[in-house]
């Protein structure tokens, strides 16, 4: 079982990224789950969501809270406080736009600094910083391969009416697949 | 048939729709709000009745009034809400009128707070209301699995003229889960109990002697056809898990890895606590050195259910343990740590 | 001679548990009376109220809901109604039912302007359980819970309620309030109960018509007492009348 938190402030996309994870691994045949935090962070404050999904069709999925992560995508500096529910050698994927100073990450984590909110700038999708995680996650995690996990993000947004952002949404994937 | 990544509440209102549910009426309140959010848009699109009432004790009433003539109908909520319908469905179970409510539980008493918690269990399989009486109570534990329950839940309350309650958490509302939607069903013809302008109600027993007799009946045949659980590991068990709901989802995968490093545990899911599966017990190691129940309360609801069928079920006293997890679902590693803690006689039992 | 044939199924079942001179009674043979000259008795349904009008129900031979527990009749024949549209849906109830206990319901139910008939017999207090004070209970009236008088500083002053459904929803089909005390009123009473039923349906909205009813046992006085009762302190503080009519503009 593969188990990935997204966090960050509410409105920075950490919840529509988990879904693009969670929708990929369905497509892919796999159990998954997909929990949001709940209540107050919806409304700007803090917010994250854990998504999980099988090694093979026929696991199950356990718990869905969040609990030993393989990988942690951090899109403000509050978020890192996550990485005590990742394992030893989780992936830490770090919007190094958020933070402002130096921070003393634990060696035991792959720790990677992307500055996700300036490279979805430059692709044109100022609000895809989350999206450009999720290029740079496939292709640390190789959970996925690139145009399948990218087929899977267009299907989720197709699915919520919003087919016309595939185009930036691509190229804000791509762009975060390219910065690492 | 395609599957669909969908949040809890949203999929347990669709499943109602699936099954042919004609009316919905409910009143607002975290964490079950989506299930009316969905429905208030999908049973007009299917030329069904959806009403926003003033209060959780209308809702239900309106509910009620429908299910009379024979219309499916149903009602979610959550907490104080369904505190409120408590009045209805003692009433209905005097009637032996059939009913569906959805109990999104968020922990806690009064106000509570909105993190999922299973303090709803005895509300809603004890009824709740005033007298002697019970609901069924389905415990799914994933989304497809609530979805399949709701979608069986009107034919079951109509078969045994009884109310039927889908016992769910707060995070099993908010959660996605990919899921299968059934097909469209309704109702066969109009049930023989149903109200017209010239069919009063009729209560099948009136009397308080006959209606005694009436429910006895009637919570032996149910007791007898819905036993429902899964299980493992019960036939050399040393210590058997029983947990229902978002918990067994983190017992389970505390049972495996305990069975993996070699430890002697079974698991017991209830996924229908009311009637209680005691037929699972039968199978359990007869040399078992104790239960252990993971649910999140203060004081225990399950336990209790648990203890009175493995008194029955042993010659010898064995022991029901139970930690009290509170609130929120407890995470792999406490029950492993409260596993231990039991092996090592580091709590006493509480049966 | 078919009215009278048609009535006779009435007495068919067990007699009413009413005390001699009740009101209910009148009201409710009112009502039947109206559903069988509209020829609807058959496709009617009632639901019943808490108390005396609760326990009346047993003279009923047309389809009754069981569980109106206290108050809830209007949210009950909500979803009866809005489930079975073609169907004729009234509730009868008392004021200690609808207007005190159960007034949400019956509030929100005339807000929403669902499509059915409240029936409410009034007789200022709450009868089956022994006469305790109502929100309509006359200023300075002797109950088993005011034995002193009703003190309106105390308890608020006697609710009108159509009157205030009015005033809530002035788009409902029709509000009057009538009396079973004299012939002339009955005649009257049943003229309201008649437009109340042809709103419904001719799916005009929500109908409400009140009838101050008489209880002797709780007035301790005679039922003739009861009639000059009603006409000589009853009447002054609830005055008889359409407060909506039929096709009038808010």
């Amino acid at each position: 079982m593969k188990e990935c938190i997204f966090a960050g402030f509410g409105g920075q996309g950490v919840l529509t990224a988990g879904l693009v994870l969670a929708y990929t691994a369905m497509e892919h045949e796999l159990n998954t789950s997909w929990l949001p935090s709940y209540g107050a962070s919806m409304r700007g404050g803090k917010a994250n969501s854990t998504v999980k999904f099988g090694d093979t069709p026929d696991e199950v999925i356990g718990v869905p809270m969040m609990a030993e992560a393989d990988a942690l995508i951090a899109m403000n500096r509050p978020s890192l406080d996550y990485m005590a529910f990742c394992k030893p050698g989780a992936l830490v994927l770090v919007n190094s736009d958020a933070l402002d100073s130096e921070y003393d990450f634990p060696a035991d984590k792959d720790v990677h600094l992307i500055p996700a909110g300036e490279i979805a700038y430059s692709v044109d999708n100022a609000k895809g910083a989350s999206i450009v995680m999720i290029g740079s996650l496939m292709k640390l995690t190789g959970w996925f391969g690139k145009e399948e996990a990218k087929q899977s993000m267009c299907n989720m947004f197709a699915e919520k009416g919003k087919s016309k952002l595939d185009s930036i949404n691509i190229a804000a994937f791509d762009a975060g697949w390219d910065a690492v | 048939m395609k599957k669909t990544l969908m949040k809890g509440n949203h999929a347990a209102g669709e499943a109602a729709v699936r099954a042919g549910c004609m009316l919905y009426a409910g009143y607002p309140i975290t964490p079950s709000t989506e299930i009316m959010e969905h429905l208030s848009a999908r049973m007009p699109e299917e030329g069904r009745v959806f009403i926003q009432a003033e209060n959780e004790i209308a809702s239900i009433h309106m509910v009620g009034g429908a299910y009379c003539t024979g219309k499916r109908a149903m009602t979610a909520t959550s907490a104080g809400g369904f505190s409120l319908m408590q009045e209805f469905t003692a009433y209905a179970s005097d009637a032996e009128l059939p009913f569906v409510i959805i109990n999104v539980v968020r922990s806690g008493r009064g106000i509570g707070s909105l993190e999922p918690g299973q303090d709803g269990y005895r509300q809603s399989v004890y009824g709740g209301g005033n007298g002697d009486y019970r609901n069924i109570v389905y415990v799914p534990n994933t989304i497809q699995e609530m979805v399949d329950d709701i979608y069986e839940a009107f034919d079951t309350a109509e078969k045994y003229r009884i109310g039927v309650i889908i016992l769910t958490e707060s995070s099993m509302g908010q959660m996605m889960e990919p899921v299968i939607m059934p097909d469209y069903k309704f109702m066969e013809g109009q049930p023989e109990w149903a109200v017209t302008g010239t069919h009063k109600w009729d209560r099948g027993s009136d009397g308080l002697g006959l209606k005694r007799k009436a429910w006895a009946e009637k919570m032996e045949r149910m007791t007898a056809e819905m036993q429902r659980w899964e299980d493992s590991g019960l036939e050399d068990a040393e210590y058997v898990f029983v947990a229902y709901g978002l918990p067994s989802r983190s017992t389970g995968e505390a049972v495996k890895a305990l069975r993996a490093k070699g430890e002697k545990v079974g698991f017991i899911r209830p996924q229908i606590v009311s009637p209680f599966p005691a037929k699972a017990f039968e199978k359990v190691n007869r040399d078992v050195k104790g239960f252990i129940c993971v649910e999140t309360t203060e004081f225990g609801q399950m336990v209790q259910d648990l203890a009175i069928t493995v008194k029955k079920e042993f010659d010898r006293n064995v022991p029901v343990n139970f930690y009290p997890y509170g609130i929120g679902v407890p995470s792999v590693k406490e029950v492993l740590a409260n596993y231990e803690a039991v092996k090592a006689g580091g709590y006493k039992e509480v049966f | 001679m078919e009215d009278i044939v048609r009535l006779s199924h009435l007495i068919d079942k067990p007699a009413p548990t009413a005390c001699p001179g009740c009101g209910h009674l009148v009201f409710f043979r009112i009502i039947r009376e109206c559903l069988d000259e509209l020829g609807i008795t058959e496709n009617a349904i009632h639901a019943n109220g808490i108390g005396c009008t609760g326990v009346h129900r047993a003279w009923q031979n047309h389809g009754y809901v069981p569980l109106t527990a206290h108050g809830r009749a209007a949210a009950v024949a909500t979803g009866i109604k809005r489930t079975n549209p073609d169907t004729f849906v009234y509730t009868f109830q008392g004021d200690g039912d609808a207007a005190v206990i159960g007034l949400a319901e019956t509030l929100n139910a005339a807000y929403r302007n669902e499509n059915i008939c409240v029936f409410i017999s009034t007789n200022t207090v709450f009868a089956l359980t022994g006469g305790q004070m109502s929100w309509e209970t006359l200023p300075g009236q002797k109950t088993t819970t005011t034995p002193l008088g009703r003190n309106c500083d105390l308890t608020g002053k006697p609710m009108h309620l159509p009157e205030l459904i009015c005033e809530i929803n002035p788009d409902v089909a029709y509000a009057a309030r009538g009396t079973m005390n004299s012939p002339k009123h009955i005649i009257q009473l049943k003229r309201m109960v008649r437009n109340a039923m042809e709103a419904q349906l001719a799916g005009e909205g929500y109908s409400i018509v009140e009838c101050m009813s008489a209880c002797p046992n709780n007035w301790h006085l005679s039922p003739l007492e009861c009639r000059e009762h009603i006409e000589k302190n009853v009447l002054p503080e609830f005055p008889l009348g359409e407060f909506k009519k039929r096709g009038a503009q808010a």
